[in-house]
């Protein structure tokens, strides 16, 4: 009986296994068919850009892409004509509103004929706004609206900073280590603007609109620093990446760690990406110098790895866009190869079509009124059409799967249910007649004696002896059992040894087979 | 890409070791020679203390009971493959996906698992596959046959018939070792044992003993390299003995001590009779032969070439 049901009930549980885990598969989502193409609409060469943005900086209803390297600031309207095209020396770049028009301006820090500069760029129209100021290579530059108002802070390539004011006049100075500013932003304390600021020999800073440190602290050399109010309670997080590795999340209201994790490479780039699609929360990826991709979550105190994925060089542009319109971003991710792909919220990769020079910056917006994609390389900037597709429905295939592989698993118990149980290769032909019981006890007894014989003749030695005799008196045990069972009466002449189960003749006092002493 | 050929490699070749696996199952491929290079039988073990006519059918039945355990499995025995070709359909979706672009593996883990399914279900077949009966399955049965007539009414024969192998380590009768310390074992398989009461109120024993040698395994130095090789194990040889005694009925028989027809030295089919004694009324003798299977005819020629040292008493 158990032959015919166990099969089926080991096909059962199998069968609710699988359905179990299709159904998982299929209602976690975690099954999909997408794929995301794209198509170049424009393209104009333009090399190593540092910064970009899709942005209306001209004063129309539409945006413009500006874009700016170490030797040029240019405008392209939505069709890729050039609107602005300027060069400078050393230049950094910033967008932000300095005249109060309610429009973002370029704010341009370089090195000018008569020392280091800050021009204005509104409307298209280029104002020097400050001259021959005391600080030195440009590094970075940022505009901040302090509640006392606005400032345009400057940083150097030896960790000095100056802050202006909207007529150009310095406001306070400032120095953050002694090399070059690796990050400038800003930072809410309270609901309150403040200045977050790192430099490439570790030193974390974050300053008031009165250029006082509200705190500063010490890592790692380091490579990267953002900082974003990522669970939006007016109080900021400052992320850094070191050059070895080292990842850091920063309380700007008082510097105290709230995560730290050693990424095993530099970290290369650091940006906000929504991908989970709950906005009272930001996610945020880490791109690694090897190629290492990390998305992490932030619950307000502390960050956890959403999931890691990885390029095949070193990451040099994250961007957080919402390819498919479903309200999540994804993340853009390029590397120094030329290479572009696109990290979902659940971390699948889906290449897009590669570059022949390195990825240098990743923009999504609106041009002309259509949605792009713009990608800087090496050599171009290139405006893509980014198209998803997904096949409706592909969710549910692991229940049509798993109905198959279940079908397959009944269909295998019942065939192996309908094969006959193997015959039994031991069997004994034996007639239940007094006289033929007898006869064949008799048989046994001088069999068993035939072995001794054997034995003391040297002919059969150890093992072999006892298994012959072992198998000989359990034929003996089972005689007096059909003699029993025939209801003959029967002098029994066997026990069997309570360890091994071997049939010993009555009286021995040890296990021939397994040693066991025998009290009877 | 040398990474993804490597991984590629191994994966194909699993993909091979499934689909043979499968193959050899559907196509019941016959169980290759153990490593002494002999064929493997199906080990059975038969007890004997019942009339000619139950044992005879007992062993039809086993035999008949054997074939149809064989044909339920081997109706099915292509169904393995088809459940692995319709793995490879599905995972052949996920390449179709693939080619237009689209990431998914469901398909080929849904593969994976029918691959499995279809494995353990082979193995599941495989276990229904039994070895062919020994030819001294049916000489036995044929030595019964003969006998048959020849037994006392209401007796029954008695013995065994042990087909469980002649190797086993259960039957290693005696070891010794050679000066290079290699271990040969000898082995004494005594796989027919018959007694039975004949008509004419004699008895008959039978005792069929194969004497197989055998070299193990040993580990050895090459003197050329140096390194040291095992060599595997050998069979060395084996022989046929067979015992027989005939106690006679003295009420009707007198034993002559000698016979042209038989005698010591003398070769009777493929035995030789080594030994032979009719001292006591009993006429006890080894035939031996040096081949390594006896047929049950060279059996029975010897218990009737025996039967001619008797001579029936007048009446």
């Amino acid at each position: 009986m158990s032959r015919k049901i166990i099969p089926f009930i080991v096909a059962f549980v199998l069968v609710c296994l699988v359905m179990v885990v299709s159904g998982v598969f299929a209602f976690s989502g975690a099954v999909t068919a997408e794929k995301f193409g794209g198509s170049v609409i424009w393209s104009q060469p333009y090399s190593t850009a540092e910064s970009m943005k899709v942005i209306n900086l001209m004063g129309d209803e539409q945006d413009e892409l500006f874009i700016q390297n170490t030797s040029n600031v240019t405008l392209f309207d939505g069709s890729g004509n050039t609107l602005l095209s300027q060069d400078y020396q050393y230049p950094k770049t910033t967008l932000g509103d300095v005249n109060g028009d309610n429009k973002e301006d370029i704010v341009v820090f370089y090195l000018g004929d008569l020392g280091y500069s800050v021009d204005v760029i509104s409307d298209g129209n280029i104002k020097t706004l400050a001259q021959n100021l005391s600080i030195g290579l440009p590094a970075r530059v940022i505009v901040l609206r302090f509640a006392a108002g606005p400032q345009i802070v400057l940083g150097d390539s030896s960790g000095g900073l100056l802050s202006l004011n909207l007529s150009g006049q310095p406001v306070w100075t400032y120095s953050v280590g002694s090399e070059e500013i690796r990050g400038m932003d800003d930072a809410l304390i309270g609901g309150k603007m403040h200045l977050a600021v790192a430099s490439h020999d570790g030193w974390v800073a974050v300053l008031d609109s009165e250029g006082k440190a509200v705190w500063n602290t010490n890592q790692e050399a380091l490579r990267r620093m953002r900082a974003f109010d990522l669970n939006s309670d007016g109080n900021s997080e400052i992320i850094t990446g070191g050059e070895y590795g080292a990842h850091f999340v920063y309380n700007a209201v008082d510097g105290s760690q709230m995560y730290t994790q050693g990424m095993g490479q530099a970290v290369s780039e650091v940006r906000v990406v929504e991908l989970n699609g709950e906005p009272s929360s930001r996610e945020f990826v880490v791109g690694g110098k090897d190629g290492g991709v990390w998305a992490f979550s932030f619950d307000g105190t502390t960050a956890k790895q959403m999931w890691s994925g990885s390029l095949s060089d070193k990451v040099t542009e994250i961007s957080g866009i919402d390819i498919d319109g479903d309200g999540t971003e994804e993340a853009v991710v390029g590397d120094e190869s030329g290479n572009v792909a696109v990290f979902t919220g659940n971390g699948t990769r889906n290449n897009l079509d590669s570059h022949s020079t390195g990825i240098m910056r990743i923009d999504v917006g609106k041009l002309n009124g259509e949605r792009y994609v713009v990608i800087a390389d090496g050599s171009t900037v290139d405006v893509n059409k980014i198209n998803f597709s997904s096949i409706p429905g592909f969710q549910y295939t692991p229940l049509v799967v798993g109905v198959i592989i279940s079908a397959v698993i009944l269909i295998i118990a019942a065939i192996l249910v309908s094969i006959p149980k193997k015959p039994e290769l031991k069997v004994s032909f034996q007639d239940k007649s007094k006289e033929s019981l007898a006869a064949e006890r008799r048989m046994l007894k001088e069999s068993i004696a035939d072995v001794e014989r054997l034995r003391k003749a040297g002919e059969v030695t150890g093992d072999a002896y006892l298994a012959r005799l072992k198998r000989l008196r359990g034929d003996l045990a089972d005689n007096e059992a059909a003699f029993k069972t025939a209801g003959f009466p029967i002098k029994v002449e066997t026990i069997q040894c309570p360890n091994c189960g071997g049939t010993l003749e009555l009286g021995m006092d040890k296990c021939e087979y397994c040693g066991q002493v025998l009290l009877s | 890409m040398d990474a993804l050929i490597c991984v590629g490699g191994i994966l194909l070749v699993f993909v091979l070791i499934i689909f043979f696996y499968l193959l050899n199952t559907a196509r019941k491929k016959v169980a290759p020679a153990n490593t002494l290079g002999k064929k493997d039988y199906l080990p059975i073990y038969i007890s004997l203390a019942d009339k000619p006519q139950s044992i005879m059918q007992g062993m039809d039945k086993l035999k008949v009971d054997v074939i149809k355990t064989e044909q339920a499995g081997d109706k099915w025995r292509w169904v393995p493959m088809i459940i692995f070709f319709v793995g490879v359909g599905l995972m052949f979706i996920d390449l179709f996906l693939m080619a237009f672009g689209y990431i998914s593996f469901i398909f080929i883990a849904g593969g994976i698992a029918l691959w499995i399914a279809a494995i353990v279900m082979a193995r599941g077949l495989r276990k229904s596959d039994l070895y062919d009966f020994s030819p001294r399955y049916n000489g036995t049965k044929s030595i019964l046959h003969t006998l048959r007539d020849d037994l006392r009414p209401n007796t029954t024969y008695l013995g065994h018939l042990d087909l469980t192998g002649a190797l086993l380590s259960t039957k290693v009768a005696r070891t010794s070792k050679d000066t290079q310390d290699r271990t040969t074992e000898y082995f004494r398989d005594e796989w027919l044992v018959l007694k039975a009461k004949l008509y004419d109120g004699n008895i008959l024993r039978v005792s069929a003993i194969q004497k197989s040698k055998k070299r193990k395994s040993y580990w050895k130095r090459s003197r050329i390299s140096g390194k040291m090789k095992s060599k595997p194990e050998k069979f060395k040889g084996t022989e046929h003995d067979l015992k027989v005694r005939i106690i006679a009925n003295p009420e009707v028989y007198t034993i002559t001590r000698t016979s042209p027809n038989f005698k010591q030295g003398l070769n009777i089919g493929k035995f030789t009779v080594s030994q032979l004694s009719t001292e006591g009324g009993i006429i006890s003798f080894v035939a031996s032969s040096p081949f390594e299977e006896v047929e049950h005819e060279n059996i029975l020629q010897v218990i009737q070439s025996a039967y001619s040292l008797l001579q029936r008493k007048a009446a």
